[in-house]
C-alpha cells in the first residue's frame, strides 16, 4: 500500500513539470511583461492605457458585441435541435445528433474555406458583411458545443416531470415554459459558456471571412507583431480576468439550479 | 350522469400492433370506491392506469368518465391527477410552488392558493414546509408532497401507481393506513397500483386482479382471498395449497388420495383444480384425521409455524400456531367450507396447425412428427407418402390445416433446444402439491401448459418435446 502512493507520487511528476513550465510560468512572464516598460521598469501605463485608448475599449466593445450575438445565433438554433432530438422517440436520433457534431471532425480550416466560397457566391464580396459573416462563421463552427450540453440535460429530465405538469393541467407549452426550460437552464449555461468564451477571442475564423475590424485576438497580434509585448499582455491579462469573472458568475449560477444537476459537457 | 365515475369498455393496448399488453379490459369503478389493480410486474396494471390519466391512449376501447367518452382528450383536459410511482416532483420549484403548480394553472387568487396550500399539507402532515427545496425532503416526506400536490386540485379520481414501492416497509405500513384515512376524508375515488397483495388486501374496497393483460378476478378484498377465481388468482393471494383433483360424487372431490366433501357442484368425473389455504387446514392425531402425513420441515414466523408436511407424493403447507417436530406422524382435517374447487381454464394444449408436405404437422412456431392417418379412420401412409382412406381415395394433405391437441401430461420440457419441435420462455409456474404447473409461451405468444416434477426458473427457455403418437389431429371443420 505504501509502495504504491509512493509510486503513484512519481506518476504526477511529468504533468507538474508540464504545468511549471506551459502554465505557472507563462502566466508569470504574462504578467511580468504587462506590468513593466520597455526600459524592464515597473509601471501601470499599460494598464491605464487599456481603459483611456478608444482603440482598445472599441474593441472590447466590438469583440463582446460579436461573441454577443453569435452564442444568441448558436442558443437559437441549438436549443430547439436539441429539445426536438432528445424528446422524440427516433430510434436513430443518436446519428442525427452526429450529423450536427460531425463537421467538427473535418478540418477546420477546409470547412471555413467552403464557408467562405459559398459566402462570396451569394454576397459577391465579403467585405460588405464582415460582422454578419464573422457571425455565421463562428455560429456554423461552435453550434455543436451549444448542441450537446443542451442535449445532455434535456436527455437527462426525468420523462415524468412533463406528465406530471400535464396531469396538473399544464398544456404542452406550459409544460416546456414551466418544467422543461427551467430545468434546462444548466444545459445552456454551459452551452453559453463554451460559446461565448472562443467567441470573445477568435481570431481565425475572422481573419479568414476578410473581417477587417480589430477585434481582440487580432488587436494582441497586431501588438505583438509590432514587438510591442507590454501592451499585448496587458490585454491578454485584461481578458483573462473577464473571461475568470464570467466563468466564475456562471458557475455561481450554475450551482444555484439544483443541487444534483451536474451539467453534463462533450 | 352515470352510476359509475370510471367505465373501461373493451379496452386494449398494444405498442407494437402485435402483442397485447393489455386485452380487452372490461371494468365499472363506483364513485368514492379505492379500487386496487393487482398484478405481477409487467401484467399491464400500470398501462391501464396510464390510460385513465391520459398519459397512454388505448388502442381500442372506450374509457367513459361520468358516462362522457374521454379516451381521445390530454392529461391536462381531465379531472384526474396522478402520484407518480418516482413521485415526480419538480426539483426546481419548493414544495408550495410544486403543490400550487396546477392552482396557479387554474388562475386561482393568490390568497385562496395560499391557503388550500397550507390546509393541504397539513392533510399530509407536513405543515410549514412550505418554503423546503425538494432535494432535502426524505422519500417518505417526497410521497406525501405528491400526494398534496395531487388532491390539492380536488381531482374526481385520484390515480395512484405504486406509491410506496420505494419506501421501506415500516414507512409503508404507516402510510398504507394513511392514505386509507385520506381517502376516507376526501371521499375522492382512489385506483390504485400495485403488485403487493398485502397492500391490496389492507386498503381496498375492491381488488382487480389482472394477469398477462387480462382481468383474473374482481372483488371486494374477502372475495379475493377466500373465492379466488383460478389457480392463478389463488397462488398470488397469499400462500395458498393447490391440487390437482376429480369430481367424484355430488358435492365430492376427490385429491390428495381422499374423497373430501365440498360445497362446490360440478358435473361427476370432472377434473378440477383444488385450493386449500395453509391456516385451513386443522391438524390432529394421524387416527382422527381424513389424511396421514409426516411433518416434513418446521419454520417458526412470528406468528405462527409454517409446517410442511409430506402426504404420499404431495406437499402440504400448513400454519398453526402449535409447534410440531419434524418428522411426527399427524392427520389432518379439511371442512368443506375451506375447500375451493375451480375449473381449470386449460384442461389442455390446443392449436391450430398446417400438415407439411413431409406429413409432419406445423403448430405453434414449431413442426412435430405426428400420425395424420388418424385424421381418416382405417387411412394408410403409401410409399410416397400420400393418403390411402379406407375407400382407396388419394389424398395430398400438405397445406391442410388441422387442430391440434395435446394433453398437458404428455408434455415435457427440455433444456436442449433441437430436442422438441418448439421452443419459448416459462412465463408462470404454480407448483400443485406434488408437481409444478408451467405456462411456456412461444416466440409469437402460443401458450404450452406443461406440468413437471422439476423445478425450472421463470424465464428459462425451453424445447417442448411431445411424442408422436400423442398429438392428436383433427380435420378443421369445413376444411377438406
Amino acid at each position: 500500500m505504501k509502495h504504491n502512493s509512493f509510486f503513484r507520487r512519481y506518476l504526477g511528476i511529468p504533468y507538474i513539470i508540464y504545468l511549471v513550465l506551459f502554465v505557472v510560468m507563462p502566466l508569470f512572464v504574462l504578467i511580468y511583461y504587462a506590468f513593466t516598460g520597455r526600459d524592464g521598469s515597473f509601471t501601470v501605463k499599460n494598464f491605464i492605457g487599456f481603459f483611456t485608448q478608444s482603440n482598445t475599449l472599441g474593441t472590447l466593445f466590438y469583440s463582446v458585441v460579436l461573441a454577443f450575438t453569435t452564442t444568441v445565433v448558436c442558443l437559437l438554433v441549438a436549443y430547439p435541435v436539441a429539445y426536438i432530438l432528445a424528446t422524440s422517440s427516433l430510434k436513430k436520433k443518436s446519428v442525427i445528433l452526429m450529423a450536427f457534431v460531425m463537421p467538427m471532425w473535418i478540418n477546420f480550416t477546409l470547412r471555413i474555406t467552403a464557408l467562405k466560397e459559398i459566402l462570396t457566391l451569394i454576397e459577391h464580396n465579403l467585405a460588405f458583411h464582415p460582422f454578419i459573416n464573422s457571425v455565421i462563421g463562428m455560429t456554423y463552427d461552435f453550434l455543436p458545443f451549444m448542441i450537446m450540453p443542451i442535449y445532455n440535460v434535456i436527455m437527462g429530465i426525468d420523462k415524468s416531470l412533463t406528465e406530471a405538469a400535464g396531469d396538473l393541467g399544464a398544456s404542452t407549452l406550459q409544460s416546456f415554459t414551466k418544467v422543461v426550460l427551467p430545468l434546462s437552464v444548466p444545459g445552456i449555461i454551459s452551452g453559453v459558456t463554451m460559446v461565448f468564451l472562443p467567441s470573445m477571442t477568435n481570431y481565425v475564423v475572422l481573419d479568414m471571412l476578410y473581417n477587417s475590424t480589430y477585434i481582440m485576438g487580432s488587436l494582441i497580434g497586431s501588438y505583438f507583431s509590432a514587438y510591442d509585448w507590454h501592451n499585448g499582455s496587458m490585454i491578454s491579462i485584461v481578458l483573462l480576468v473577464i473571461i475568470l469573472l464570467m466563468t466564475a458568475l456562471t458557475g455561481k449560477k450554475d450551482g444555484k439550479g439544483d443541487g444534483k444537476k451536474k451539467e453534463a459537457y462533450v | 350522469m352515470s352510476e359509475y365515475i370510471i367505465e373501461l369498455k373493451d379496452i386494449v393496448k398494444s405498442y407494437d400492433g402485435e402483442t397485447n399488453v393489455v386485452e380487452n379490459i372490461n371494468l365499472q369503478i363506483k364513485k368514492g370506491e379505492f379500487v386496487t389493480f393487482l398484478g405481477p410486474s409487467g401484467c399491464g396494471k400500470t398501462t391501464t392506469l396510464r390510460m385513465i390519466a391520459g398519459f397512454e391512449t388505448p388502442s381500442c376501447g372506450q374509457i367513459l368518465l361520468d358516462g362522457k367518452d374521454i379516451s381521445a382528450l390530454p392529461p391536462n383536459k381531465r379531472p384526474i391527477n396522478t402520484v407518480f410511482q418516482r413521485y415526480a416532483l419538480f426539483p426546481h420549484l419548493n414544495v408550495e410552488d410544486n403543490i400550487a403548480f396546477g392552482l396557479k394553472l387554474n388562475k386561482l387568487p393568490k390568497d385562496e392558493i395560499k391557503k388550500k396550500v397550507s390546509h393541504v399539507l397539513e392533510v399530509v402532515d407536513l405543515e410549514g414546509f412550505e418554503k423546503r427545496k425538494i432535494s432535502t425532503l426524505s422519500g417518505g416526506q417526497q410521497q406525501r408532497i405528491a400526494i398534496a400536490r395531487a388532491i390539492v386540485n380536488e381531482p374526481e379520481v385520484l390515480l395512484l401507481d405504486e406509491p410506496l414501492g420505494a419506501l421501506d416497509l415500516k414507512m409503508r405500513k404507516e402510510m398504507q393506513l394513511e392514505l386509507k384515512n385520506m381517502h376516507e376524508q376526501l371521499g375522492i375515488t382512489f385506483i390504485y397500483v400495485t403488485h403487493d397483495q398485502e397492500e391490496a388486501l389492507t386498503m381496498s374496497d375492491k381488488i382487480v386482479v389482472i394477469a398477462d393483460g387480462v382481468i383474473q378476478q374482481v372483488g371486494t378484498p374477502e372475495d379475493i382471498y377466500n373465492e379466488p377465481s383460478n389457480a392463478f388468482v389463488a397462488d398470488f393471494i397469499g400462500e395458498s395449497n393447490i391440487y390437482n383433483g376429480k369430481m367424484t360424487g355430488n358435492k365430492k372431490v376427490t385429491f390428495l388420495g381422499h374423497e373430501f366433501d365440498c360445497l362446490d357442484d360440478y358435473t361427476l368425473g370432472k377434473k378440477v383444480d383444488v385450493v386449500v389455504r395453509p391456516e385451513d387446514i386443522i391438524i390432529t392425531t394421524p387416527d382422527e384425521g381424513q389424511i396421514k402425513g409426516v411433518v416434513e420441515s418446521v419454520i417458526f414466523k412470528g406468528m405462527h409455524y409454517e409446517i410442511i408436511v409430506d402426504h404420499e407424493e404431495s406437499e402440504i403447507v400448513i400454519q398453526t400456531t402449535k409447534f410440531y417436530p419434524k418428522g411426527q406422524k399427524i392427520g389432518m382435517n379439511i371442512g368443506p367450507d375451506e375447500i375451493h374447487v375451480m375449473i381449470p381454464e386449460v384442461a389442455s394444449n390446443v392449436f391450430e396447425g398446417v400438415i407439411t408436405k413431409n406429413n409432419t404437422v406445423e403448430f405453434a412456431d414449431g413442426e412435430y412428427e405426428c400420425d395424420v392417418t388418424m385424421l381418416y379412420p382405417g387411412s394408410h401412409l403409401d410409399d410416397k407418402g400420400y393418403l390411402i382412406t379406407q375407400e382407396n381415395e388419394k389424398i395430398d394433405l400438405t397445406d391442410v390445416e388441422v387442430k391440434v391437441e395435446v394433453e398437458i401430461r404428455d408434455v415435457t420440457m427440455s433444456d436442449d433446444e433441437d430436442e422438441g419441435g418448439t421452443c419459448g420462455n416459462i412465463i408462470d409456474l404454480i407448483y400443485i402439491g406434488d408437481h409444478y404447473r408451467y405456462t411456456v409461451r412461444t416466440k409469437n405468444e402460443e401458450d404450452f401448459v406443461v406440468d413437471d416434477k422439476d423445478l425450472w426458473n421463470e424465464n428459462d427457455y425451453v424445447s417442448l418435446v411431445i411424442p408422436k403418437e400423442k398429438i392428436k389431429l383433427t380435420l378443421k371443420e369445413g376444411g377438406e
